[in-house]
Protein backbone atom coordinates (compact mmCIF):
# COMPACT_ATOMS: atom_id res chain seq x y z
CA UNK A 1 0.00 0.00 0.00
CA UNK A 2 0.91 3.99 -0.24
CA UNK A 3 1.99 5.69 -2.92
CA UNK A 4 5.37 4.90 -3.92
CA UNK A 5 7.36 5.27 -0.74
CA UNK A 6 9.94 2.53 0.58
CA UNK A 7 10.60 1.69 3.71
CA UNK A 8 13.99 0.42 4.07
CA UNK A 9 16.60 -0.97 7.41
CA UNK A 10 16.13 1.88 10.36
CA UNK A 11 19.42 2.05 12.10
CA UNK A 12 18.72 1.65 15.70
CA UNK A 13 20.86 3.42 18.39
CA UNK A 14 20.18 4.29 21.98
CA UNK A 15 19.81 7.43 22.46
CA UNK A 16 19.30 7.05 26.36
CA UNK A 17 17.48 10.43 28.25
CA UNK A 18 16.39 9.75 31.96
CA UNK A 19 14.20 12.71 33.31
CA UNK A 20 13.60 12.79 36.86
CA UNK A 21 10.67 14.09 38.18
CA UNK A 22 10.39 15.39 41.86
CA UNK A 23 6.84 14.46 42.72
CA UNK A 24 4.94 15.52 45.74
CA UNK A 25 2.46 13.72 47.78
CA UNK A 26 0.82 16.24 48.89
CA UNK A 27 -0.73 17.06 52.16
CA UNK A 28 -3.20 14.51 51.83
CA UNK A 29 -1.33 11.70 51.07
CA UNK A 30 1.22 13.28 53.53
CA UNK A 31 -1.36 12.94 56.05
CA UNK A 32 -2.39 9.14 54.78
CA UNK A 33 1.62 8.05 55.03
CA UNK A 34 1.94 9.86 58.36
CA UNK A 35 -0.80 7.66 59.52
CA UNK A 36 0.54 4.73 59.01
CA UNK A 37 3.85 5.39 60.30
CA UNK A 38 1.61 4.89 63.54
CA UNK A 39 -0.55 2.01 62.44
CA UNK A 40 -3.54 3.91 61.53
CA UNK A 41 -5.61 4.28 58.60
CA UNK A 42 -7.03 7.65 57.51
CA UNK A 43 -9.23 8.03 54.63
CA UNK A 44 -10.52 11.38 53.07
CA UNK A 45 -14.18 12.02 53.63
CA UNK A 46 -16.36 14.15 51.32
CA UNK A 47 -18.77 16.75 53.14
CA UNK A 48 -21.42 16.48 50.45
CA UNK A 49 -21.83 12.83 49.66
CA UNK A 50 -20.01 11.04 52.30
CA UNK A 51 -18.04 8.93 50.11
CA UNK A 52 -14.90 7.67 51.56
CA UNK A 53 -11.62 8.00 49.74
CA UNK A 54 -8.90 5.41 50.67
CA UNK A 55 -5.98 6.13 49.48
CA UNK A 56 -7.52 9.80 50.45
CA UNK A 57 -8.41 12.17 47.74
CA UNK A 58 -8.53 15.76 47.85
CA UNK A 59 -11.50 16.14 45.11
CA UNK A 60 -14.99 14.27 45.42
CA UNK A 61 -15.50 13.26 41.57
CA UNK A 62 -19.11 13.18 42.24
CA UNK A 63 -19.62 16.47 44.06
CA UNK A 64 -16.94 18.66 42.42
CA UNK A 65 -16.02 19.78 46.55
CA UNK A 66 -13.29 19.37 48.72
CA UNK A 67 -12.40 16.43 50.88
CA UNK A 68 -11.56 18.25 54.13
CA UNK A 69 -13.19 15.54 56.76
CA UNK A 70 -10.87 12.57 57.94
CA UNK A 71 -11.59 9.62 59.01
CA UNK A 72 -9.93 6.70 60.73
CA UNK A 73 -10.99 3.50 59.44
CA UNK A 74 -10.87 0.30 61.17
CA UNK A 75 -8.34 -2.63 60.06
CA UNK A 76 -10.69 -5.48 58.31
CA UNK A 77 -11.57 -4.93 55.07
CA UNK A 78 -13.64 -7.28 52.12
CA UNK A 79 -11.99 -8.54 48.81
CA UNK A 80 -13.83 -7.09 46.00
CA UNK A 81 -11.46 -8.83 43.71
CA UNK A 82 -8.11 -10.32 42.89
CA UNK A 83 -5.56 -11.84 40.72
CA UNK A 84 -2.80 -14.13 40.41
CA UNK A 85 0.54 -12.93 39.44
CA UNK A 86 3.13 -15.31 37.92
CA UNK A 87 4.80 -12.35 36.72
CA UNK A 88 6.15 -8.41 36.60
CA UNK A 89 7.12 -5.70 34.75
CA UNK A 90 11.21 -5.51 34.67
CA UNK A 91 12.75 -2.14 34.07
CA UNK A 92 12.86 -3.04 30.70
CA UNK A 93 9.16 -2.84 30.42
CA UNK A 94 8.84 -6.60 29.69
CA UNK A 95 7.10 -9.43 31.85
CA UNK A 96 9.71 -11.24 34.18
CA UNK A 97 8.86 -14.48 35.81
CA UNK A 98 8.01 -14.22 39.56
CA UNK A 99 10.11 -16.91 41.87
CA UNK A 100 6.28 -18.06 43.14
CA UNK A 101 3.28 -16.66 42.40
CA UNK A 102 1.78 -14.00 44.53
CA UNK A 103 -1.73 -12.48 45.14
CA UNK A 104 -2.80 -8.93 43.97
CA UNK A 105 -6.31 -7.91 46.20
CA UNK A 106 -8.42 -5.31 45.60
CA UNK A 107 -9.52 -4.84 49.15
CA UNK A 108 -12.03 -2.36 50.08
CA UNK A 109 -11.00 -1.40 53.87
CA UNK A 110 -14.70 -1.29 56.13
CA UNK A 111 -16.46 2.09 55.97
CA UNK A 112 -14.51 3.43 52.65
CA UNK A 113 -16.00 3.55 49.08
CA UNK A 114 -12.61 3.06 47.11
CA UNK A 115 -10.55 0.41 46.69
CA UNK A 116 -7.21 -0.12 48.00
CA UNK A 117 -5.24 -2.43 45.55
CA UNK A 118 -2.16 -4.50 47.79
CA UNK A 119 -0.70 -8.23 48.41
CA UNK A 120 -2.81 -10.60 50.23
CA UNK A 121 -0.86 -13.04 52.44
CA UNK A 122 -1.63 -16.87 52.63
CA UNK A 123 -2.01 -17.73 48.87
CA UNK A 124 -5.71 -18.27 48.69
CA UNK A 125 -8.19 -15.34 47.87
CA UNK A 126 -12.31 -14.91 46.61
CA UNK A 127 -14.45 -12.43 46.00
CA UNK A 128 -15.98 -11.71 49.50
CA UNK A 129 -13.20 -12.71 51.56
CA UNK A 130 -12.89 -10.35 55.18
CA UNK A 131 -9.25 -9.29 55.67
CA UNK A 132 -7.02 -7.53 57.26
CA UNK A 133 -4.34 -4.84 56.85
CA UNK A 134 -0.90 -5.52 57.18
CA UNK A 135 0.96 -2.15 58.08
CA UNK A 136 4.71 -2.11 58.80
CA UNK A 137 5.90 1.38 59.59
CA UNK A 138 9.72 0.57 58.88
CA UNK A 139 8.84 -0.02 55.31
CA UNK A 140 12.09 0.75 53.38
CA UNK A 141 10.41 2.57 51.14
CA UNK A 142 7.12 4.94 52.59
CA UNK A 143 4.85 3.59 49.89
CA UNK A 144 5.02 0.34 51.19
CA UNK A 145 4.18 1.05 55.12
CA UNK A 146 0.73 -0.26 53.58
CA UNK A 147 2.52 -3.82 53.04
CA UNK A 148 -0.74 -5.67 52.50
CA UNK A 149 -3.37 -7.61 53.53
CA UNK A 150 -3.77 -11.21 55.10
CA UNK A 151 -7.18 -13.71 56.01
CA UNK A 152 -9.26 -12.24 58.92
CA UNK A 153 -9.58 -15.65 60.21
CA UNK B 1 -25.57 15.85 14.06
CA UNK B 2 -25.87 19.96 13.15
CA UNK B 3 -24.09 19.09 9.81
CA UNK B 4 -23.87 15.64 8.15
CA UNK B 5 -20.21 14.32 8.13
CA UNK B 6 -18.82 11.31 6.21
CA UNK B 7 -16.08 9.28 6.17
CA UNK B 8 -14.31 9.85 2.78
CA UNK B 9 -10.81 7.76 2.69
CA UNK B 10 -8.69 5.65 4.93
CA UNK B 11 -5.12 4.39 4.71
CA UNK B 12 -3.74 1.67 7.48
CA UNK B 13 0.18 0.06 7.52
CA UNK B 14 0.10 -3.31 7.96
CA UNK B 15 0.82 -3.74 11.72
CA UNK B 16 3.97 -5.73 12.83
CA UNK B 17 5.70 -6.03 16.08
CA UNK B 18 8.53 -4.61 14.38
CA UNK B 19 7.97 -2.12 11.17
CA UNK B 20 11.32 -1.40 10.92
CA UNK B 21 10.53 1.98 10.34
CA UNK B 22 10.85 5.63 11.19
CA UNK B 23 6.90 6.25 12.34
CA UNK B 24 7.80 9.37 9.95
CA UNK B 25 7.49 6.96 7.08
CA UNK B 26 4.40 5.30 8.71
CA UNK B 27 2.76 8.66 9.05
CA UNK B 28 3.67 9.99 5.25
CA UNK B 29 2.44 6.46 3.92
CA UNK B 30 -0.90 6.88 5.60
CA UNK B 31 -1.37 10.48 5.32
CA UNK B 32 -0.75 10.10 1.24
CA UNK B 33 -2.81 7.18 0.62
CA UNK B 34 -5.97 9.28 2.62
CA UNK B 35 -5.34 12.51 0.92
CA UNK B 36 -5.28 11.09 -2.30
CA UNK B 37 -7.99 8.64 -2.17
CA UNK B 38 -10.19 11.60 -1.20
CA UNK B 39 -8.54 13.70 -4.31
CA UNK B 40 -7.19 16.32 -1.50
CA UNK B 41 -3.72 18.13 -1.94
CA UNK B 42 -1.50 19.94 0.51
CA UNK B 43 -2.97 23.10 -0.22
CA UNK B 44 -6.24 22.43 0.23
CA UNK B 45 -7.91 23.65 3.14
CA UNK B 46 -8.51 20.80 6.12
CA UNK B 47 -7.74 20.19 9.80
CA UNK B 48 -4.96 17.85 10.98
CA UNK B 49 -5.57 16.00 14.15
CA UNK B 50 -3.05 12.95 15.35
CA UNK B 51 -3.18 10.45 18.04
CA UNK B 52 -0.24 9.95 19.93
CA UNK B 53 1.94 10.07 22.99
CA UNK B 54 4.68 11.75 24.57
CA UNK B 55 5.86 8.77 26.27
CA UNK B 56 5.33 5.96 23.92
CA UNK B 57 7.63 8.55 21.58
CA UNK B 58 9.59 9.37 24.02
CA UNK B 59 9.95 13.20 23.32
CA UNK B 60 7.54 15.73 24.93
CA UNK B 61 4.70 17.77 22.28
CA UNK B 62 5.50 14.02 20.15
CA UNK B 63 3.70 15.54 17.46
CA UNK B 64 5.77 18.27 16.97
CA UNK B 65 7.53 16.56 14.24
CA UNK B 66 4.69 14.36 12.64
CA UNK B 67 3.58 17.94 11.31
CA UNK B 68 5.61 17.32 7.63
CA UNK B 69 4.69 13.38 7.24
CA UNK B 70 1.30 14.54 8.34
CA UNK B 71 0.89 17.45 5.82
CA UNK B 72 0.07 19.46 8.54
CA UNK B 73 2.66 22.81 7.98
CA UNK B 74 0.74 25.61 8.54
CA UNK B 75 -2.44 24.37 9.21
CA UNK B 76 -4.53 23.93 12.43
CA UNK B 77 -3.10 21.23 13.58
CA UNK B 78 -3.32 19.70 17.46
CA UNK B 79 -2.96 16.32 19.02
CA UNK B 80 -5.27 14.29 21.31
CA UNK B 81 -2.83 12.24 23.78
CA UNK B 82 -5.27 9.29 24.25
CA UNK B 83 -6.86 7.01 21.53
CA UNK B 84 -6.81 8.01 17.84
CA UNK B 85 -10.89 7.37 18.43
CA UNK B 86 -10.63 10.50 20.34
CA UNK B 87 -8.36 12.27 17.25
CA UNK B 88 -11.67 11.48 14.43
CA UNK B 89 -13.88 12.95 17.73
CA UNK B 90 -12.18 15.77 17.75
CA UNK B 91 -11.86 16.19 14.35
CA UNK B 92 -15.64 15.65 14.18
CA UNK B 93 -15.91 18.46 16.61
CA UNK B 94 -14.13 21.00 14.28
CA UNK B 95 -16.17 20.25 11.52
CA UNK B 96 -19.72 20.61 13.77
CA UNK B 97 -18.61 23.81 14.68
CA UNK B 98 -18.38 24.86 11.01
CA UNK B 99 -15.03 26.11 10.91
CA UNK B 100 -14.04 23.36 8.67
CA UNK B 101 -15.14 21.18 6.33
CA UNK B 102 -12.42 18.55 6.12
CA UNK B 103 -10.72 17.07 8.64
CA UNK B 104 -7.54 14.59 8.29
CA UNK B 105 -6.94 12.38 11.21
CA UNK B 106 -4.05 10.28 12.01
CA UNK B 107 -3.40 7.77 14.95
CA UNK B 108 0.48 5.93 15.46
CA UNK B 109 3.29 4.63 17.52
CA UNK B 110 5.94 1.80 17.56
CA UNK B 111 5.82 -0.83 20.47
CA UNK B 112 9.53 -1.48 19.03
CA UNK B 113 10.46 1.70 19.94
CA UNK B 114 9.11 2.25 24.02
CA UNK B 115 9.11 -0.03 26.80
CA UNK B 116 6.33 -2.01 25.84
CA UNK B 117 4.48 -2.02 29.83
CA UNK B 118 6.30 0.82 31.41
CA UNK B 119 3.78 3.33 29.59
CA UNK B 120 0.68 1.63 31.28
CA UNK B 121 2.13 1.67 34.96
CA UNK B 122 2.71 5.54 34.10
CA UNK B 123 -0.65 5.90 34.50
CA UNK B 124 -1.05 5.11 37.62
CA UNK B 125 -1.88 6.91 40.49
CA UNK B 126 1.71 8.77 40.93
CA UNK B 127 1.50 9.16 45.10
CA UNK B 128 0.41 5.07 44.92
CA UNK B 129 0.19 2.21 42.73
CA UNK B 130 2.98 3.61 40.63
CA UNK B 131 5.26 3.43 43.35
CA UNK B 132 4.40 0.41 44.40
CA UNK B 133 4.76 -1.71 41.10
CA UNK B 134 1.54 -3.35 41.22
CA UNK B 135 -0.77 -2.30 39.14
CA UNK B 136 -0.20 -2.46 35.41
CA UNK B 137 -2.42 -2.30 32.83
CA UNK B 138 -2.48 -6.37 32.68
CA UNK B 139 -2.69 -6.49 36.10
CA UNK B 140 -5.71 -3.84 36.51
CA UNK B 141 -7.43 -5.62 33.69
CA UNK B 142 -6.84 -8.88 35.38
CA UNK B 143 -9.05 -7.50 38.32
CA UNK B 144 -11.63 -6.06 36.22
CA UNK B 145 -12.10 -9.25 34.78
CA UNK B 146 -12.02 -11.25 37.83
CA UNK B 147 -14.76 -8.97 39.50
CA UNK B 148 -16.39 -9.28 35.94
CA UNK B 149 -15.98 -13.30 35.95
CA UNK B 150 -17.26 -13.53 39.40
CA UNK B 151 -20.07 -11.12 39.39
CA UNK B 152 -22.21 -12.52 35.87
CA UNK B 153 -20.46 -16.32 36.18
CA UNK B 154 -18.28 -15.73 32.93
CA UNK B 155 -16.28 -18.59 32.61
CA UNK B 156 -12.31 -18.78 31.22
CA UNK B 157 -13.24 -20.89 28.67
CA UNK B 158 -15.87 -17.75 27.45
CA UNK B 159 -13.46 -15.35 27.59
CA UNK B 160 -10.28 -17.58 25.84
CA UNK B 161 -13.11 -17.89 22.87
CA UNK B 162 -13.36 -14.55 22.66
CA UNK B 163 -9.55 -14.66 21.99
CA UNK B 164 -9.58 -17.38 20.04
CA UNK B 165 -12.14 -15.61 17.36
CA UNK B 166 -10.33 -12.57 17.50
CA UNK B 167 -7.09 -14.57 16.38
CA UNK B 168 -9.03 -16.63 13.51
CA UNK B 169 -10.25 -13.24 12.29
CA UNK B 170 -7.22 -11.46 11.91
CA UNK B 171 -6.04 -14.48 10.16
CA UNK B 172 -8.11 -12.80 7.09
CA UNK B 173 -6.74 -9.01 7.63
CA UNK B 174 -3.71 -9.12 5.51
CA UNK B 175 -3.19 -6.06 7.67
CA UNK B 176 -3.21 -7.70 11.59
CA UNK B 177 -0.01 -8.60 12.63
CA UNK B 178 -1.07 -11.03 15.59
CA UNK B 179 -3.10 -14.39 13.83
CA UNK B 180 -3.98 -17.39 14.40
CA UNK B 181 -6.27 -19.61 11.96
CA UNK B 182 -8.53 -21.92 13.74
CA UNK B 183 -7.15 -20.88 17.12
CA UNK B 184 -9.32 -22.41 19.99
CA UNK B 185 -10.24 -21.62 23.58
CA UNK B 186 -7.70 -24.17 24.46
CA UNK B 187 -4.42 -23.19 22.65
CA UNK B 188 -5.31 -19.59 24.18
CA UNK B 189 -5.64 -21.36 28.16
CA UNK B 190 -2.43 -22.88 27.49
CA UNK B 191 -0.69 -19.94 26.89
CA UNK B 192 1.75 -18.73 29.36
CA UNK B 193 0.13 -17.39 32.56
CA UNK B 194 0.58 -13.74 33.05
CA UNK B 195 -1.87 -12.55 35.84
CA UNK B 196 -4.69 -15.08 36.35
CA UNK B 197 -7.27 -15.08 34.83
CA UNK B 198 -5.18 -13.40 32.03
CA UNK B 199 -3.20 -15.64 29.78
CA UNK B 200 -0.70 -13.75 27.15
CA UNK B 201 -3.03 -14.54 24.33
CA UNK B 202 -5.75 -13.18 25.77
CA UNK B 203 -3.96 -9.64 25.53
CA UNK B 204 -4.14 -7.52 22.37
CA UNK B 205 -0.48 -7.48 22.01
CA UNK B 206 1.36 -3.95 20.97
CA UNK B 207 2.89 -3.64 18.02
CA UNK B 208 3.90 -0.92 15.19
CA UNK B 209 1.98 0.68 12.33
CA UNK B 210 -0.19 3.75 12.01
CA UNK B 211 -3.58 4.76 10.42
CA UNK B 212 -5.07 7.61 8.62
CA UNK B 213 -8.80 9.00 7.70
CA UNK B 214 -10.26 11.63 6.12
CA UNK B 215 -13.66 12.96 7.40
CA UNK B 216 -15.54 15.55 5.74
CA UNK B 217 -18.94 17.97 5.17
CA UNK B 218 -20.38 19.50 2.75
CA UNK B 219 -19.10 19.96 -1.32
CA UNK B 220 -16.46 16.91 -0.09
CA UNK B 221 -19.24 14.73 1.49
CA UNK B 222 -22.03 15.12 -1.22
CA UNK B 223 -19.43 14.30 -3.87
CA UNK B 224 -17.83 11.43 -2.19
CA UNK B 225 -18.21 8.14 -4.19
CA UNK B 226 -19.08 6.10 -1.11
CA UNK B 227 -19.53 8.59 1.25
CA UNK B 228 -19.87 6.35 5.08
CA UNK B 229 -21.86 8.91 7.58
CA UNK B 230 -21.33 9.32 11.34
CA UNK B 231 -24.32 8.99 12.40
CA UNK B 232 -23.52 9.41 16.23
CA UNK B 233 -20.95 9.90 18.19
CA UNK B 234 -20.65 9.68 22.47
CA UNK B 235 -18.13 9.78 24.71
CA UNK B 236 -17.55 9.49 28.77
CA UNK B 237 -15.03 9.75 31.17
CA UNK B 238 -15.34 7.48 34.48
CA UNK B 239 -13.35 7.15 37.61
CA UNK B 240 -9.68 5.88 38.33
CA UNK B 241 -9.99 1.99 38.64
CA UNK B 242 -9.78 1.58 42.00
CA UNK B 243 -12.37 4.13 42.38
CA UNK B 244 -15.30 2.58 40.86
CA UNK B 245 -17.04 -0.48 40.30
CA UNK B 246 -15.10 -2.90 38.17
CA UNK B 247 -18.16 -5.10 36.98
CA UNK B 248 -19.01 -3.07 33.87
CA UNK B 249 -17.61 -0.67 31.06
CA UNK B 250 -19.82 2.50 32.58
CA UNK B 251 -17.92 4.62 30.71
CA UNK B 252 -18.31 2.77 27.25
CA UNK B 253 -22.04 2.36 28.44
CA UNK B 254 -22.88 6.06 28.65
CA UNK B 255 -20.84 6.68 25.47
CA UNK B 256 -23.11 4.47 23.56
CA UNK B 257 -26.08 5.57 25.39
CA UNK B 258 -25.25 9.05 23.84
CA UNK B 259 -24.68 7.96 20.19
CA UNK B 260 -27.21 5.99 19.96
CA UNK B 261 -29.60 8.68 21.02
CA UNK B 262 -28.18 10.93 18.26
CA UNK B 263 -28.07 8.02 15.46
CA UNK B 264 -31.99 7.25 16.34
CA UNK B 265 -30.83 3.68 17.71
CA UNK B 266 -33.16 2.13 19.82
CA UNK B 267 -32.71 -1.44 19.85
CA UNK B 268 -28.79 -1.86 18.80
CA UNK B 269 -29.14 -5.80 19.38
CA UNK B 270 -31.59 -5.79 16.08
CA UNK B 271 -30.31 -2.26 14.29
CA UNK B 272 -26.53 -2.47 14.18
CA UNK B 273 -25.39 -4.40 11.59
CA UNK B 274 -21.38 -5.16 12.44
CA UNK B 275 -19.02 -3.74 15.58
CA UNK B 276 -15.42 -2.95 16.04
CA UNK B 277 -14.52 -2.60 19.60
CA UNK B 278 -11.73 -1.49 21.10
CA UNK B 279 -11.05 -4.98 23.07
CA UNK B 280 -7.32 -4.36 24.90
CA UNK B 281 -8.12 -7.47 26.51
CA UNK B 282 -10.57 -10.56 25.55
CA UNK B 283 -12.99 -10.17 28.41
CA UNK B 284 -13.53 -6.11 27.17
CA UNK B 285 -15.01 -7.52 24.35
CA UNK B 286 -17.97 -9.49 26.77
CA UNK B 287 -17.80 -6.67 28.79
CA UNK B 288 -18.54 -4.13 25.59
CA UNK B 289 -21.10 -6.29 24.29
CA UNK B 290 -23.26 -5.60 27.30
CA UNK B 291 -21.76 -1.43 27.62
CA UNK B 292 -23.39 -1.55 24.26
CA UNK B 293 -26.65 -3.13 24.54
CA UNK B 294 -26.28 -5.60 22.15
CA UNK B 295 -27.53 -7.88 25.02
CA UNK B 296 -28.29 -7.46 28.58
CA UNK B 297 -26.05 -7.00 32.17
CA UNK B 298 -24.18 -9.82 32.54
CA UNK B 299 -25.30 -11.62 29.45
CA UNK B 300 -21.91 -11.22 27.71
CA UNK B 301 -20.84 -15.15 27.90
CA UNK B 302 -23.92 -16.44 26.47
CA UNK B 303 -24.18 -13.98 23.87
CA UNK B 304 -20.77 -14.97 22.63
CA UNK B 305 -21.70 -18.56 22.98
CA UNK B 306 -24.75 -17.92 20.86
CA UNK B 307 -22.37 -17.33 18.20
CA UNK B 308 -24.04 -13.86 16.96
CA UNK B 309 -20.58 -12.16 17.33
CA UNK B 310 -18.47 -14.72 14.56
CA UNK B 311 -17.56 -13.99 11.38
CA UNK B 312 -21.19 -15.37 10.59
CA UNK B 313 -23.37 -14.52 13.33
CA UNK B 314 -25.86 -11.80 13.01
CA UNK B 315 -23.90 -9.43 14.70
CA UNK B 316 -19.98 -9.84 14.21
CA UNK B 317 -17.79 -8.17 16.10
CA UNK B 318 -14.02 -7.43 14.98
CA UNK B 319 -14.18 -10.00 12.60
CA UNK B 320 -10.71 -7.49 11.68
CA UNK B 321 -9.24 -9.40 14.31
CA UNK B 322 -10.17 -6.23 16.57
CA UNK B 323 -7.47 -5.19 19.26
CA UNK B 324 -6.16 -8.56 19.51
CA UNK B 325 -5.32 -8.89 15.77
CA UNK B 326 -3.75 -5.61 16.13
CA UNK B 327 -3.14 -2.92 18.97
CA UNK B 328 -1.11 -0.08 18.30
CA UNK B 329 -1.12 2.68 21.12
CA UNK B 330 -2.74 5.76 20.03
CA UNK B 331 -4.34 4.19 16.54
CA UNK B 332 -6.32 1.00 17.61
CA UNK B 333 -9.60 2.88 17.88
CA UNK B 334 -9.36 5.01 15.10
CA UNK B 335 -8.51 1.41 13.40
CA UNK B 336 -12.02 0.23 14.83
CA UNK B 337 -13.47 3.32 12.95
CA UNK B 338 -11.29 2.87 9.68
CA UNK B 339 -12.29 -1.37 9.70
CA UNK B 340 -16.42 -0.12 10.41
CA UNK B 341 -16.04 2.25 7.49
CA UNK B 342 -14.72 -0.88 5.25
CA UNK B 343 -17.22 -2.83 5.83
CA UNK B 344 -19.76 -0.41 5.11
CA UNK B 345 -18.49 0.32 1.72
CA UNK B 346 -17.53 -3.54 1.09
CA UNK B 347 -14.04 -3.27 0.90
CA UNK B 348 -12.90 -5.58 3.89
CA UNK B 349 -11.50 -8.60 1.46
CA UNK B 350 -11.57 -12.05 2.55
CA UNK B 351 -12.88 -10.65 6.28
CA UNK B 352 -16.10 -8.16 4.62
CA UNK B 353 -19.41 -9.62 6.32
CA UNK B 354 -22.52 -10.09 4.16
CA UNK B 355 -24.55 -6.98 5.69
CA UNK B 356 -23.04 -3.94 7.20
CA UNK B 357 -25.36 -1.39 6.85
CA UNK B 358 -24.65 0.15 10.47
CA UNK B 359 -22.08 -0.08 12.20
CA UNK B 360 -20.39 0.80 15.38
CA UNK B 361 -17.09 1.36 16.55
CA UNK B 362 -15.40 2.03 19.87
CA UNK B 363 -12.19 3.72 20.96
CA UNK B 364 -10.66 3.14 24.47
CA UNK B 365 -7.97 5.35 26.80
CA UNK B 366 -6.81 4.34 30.72
CA UNK B 367 -6.64 1.54 32.82
CA UNK B 368 -9.56 -0.55 32.93
CA UNK B 369 -11.19 1.48 30.07
CA UNK B 370 -11.88 4.81 31.89
CA UNK B 371 -12.50 6.53 28.96
CA UNK B 372 -14.77 5.78 25.89
CA UNK B 373 -16.03 6.62 22.53
CA UNK B 374 -18.48 5.17 20.90
CA UNK B 375 -19.35 6.13 16.61
CA UNK B 376 -22.12 5.20 14.85
CA UNK B 377 -21.91 4.84 11.49
CA UNK B 378 -24.09 4.29 8.62
CA UNK B 379 -24.11 3.72 4.75
CA UNK B 380 -26.57 5.60 2.29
Amino acid sequence: MGPGIEIGQVPRASLPINPTFQWSVGNWMDRFYDGLKEGKLWASKCPGCGRVHLPPRMVCERCFTKCEEWVELPETGTVQSYTVAHVKVGANGEFEELPQPEVIALVKQDGADTCVAARLEGGNASVGMKVKVVIDPEAENFVNMLAGYRPAE
Amino acid sequence: MRREVAIISYAQTPYEPDANASREMQVLRVAKAALAAAGLKQEDRYTVVTANNDYCDGRTISNMRLVEPAAAWMKNESKAEMDGAYAALYGLLRILSGDHDIALIIGESQASVYARWLPGIMMMDPTFDRQRWLLNEVSAAALQARAYMNAFGVSEEQVAGVAAKNLDNAALNPLAGNKLAGADAAKVLGSRKLYEPISEMMVAQYCDGACAMVIAAGELAEKAEKPVWIRGVGFAHDSYLTERSLEEMGSLKLAAEKAYAMAGISDPASQVDLAEVHENFAHEELMAYEALGFCGRGEGGAFFDSGATRRDGKLPVNTSGGAIGANVACATGLARIIEAAMQIRGEAGDHQVAKAKTAVATGQTGPCAQESVVFVLGGE
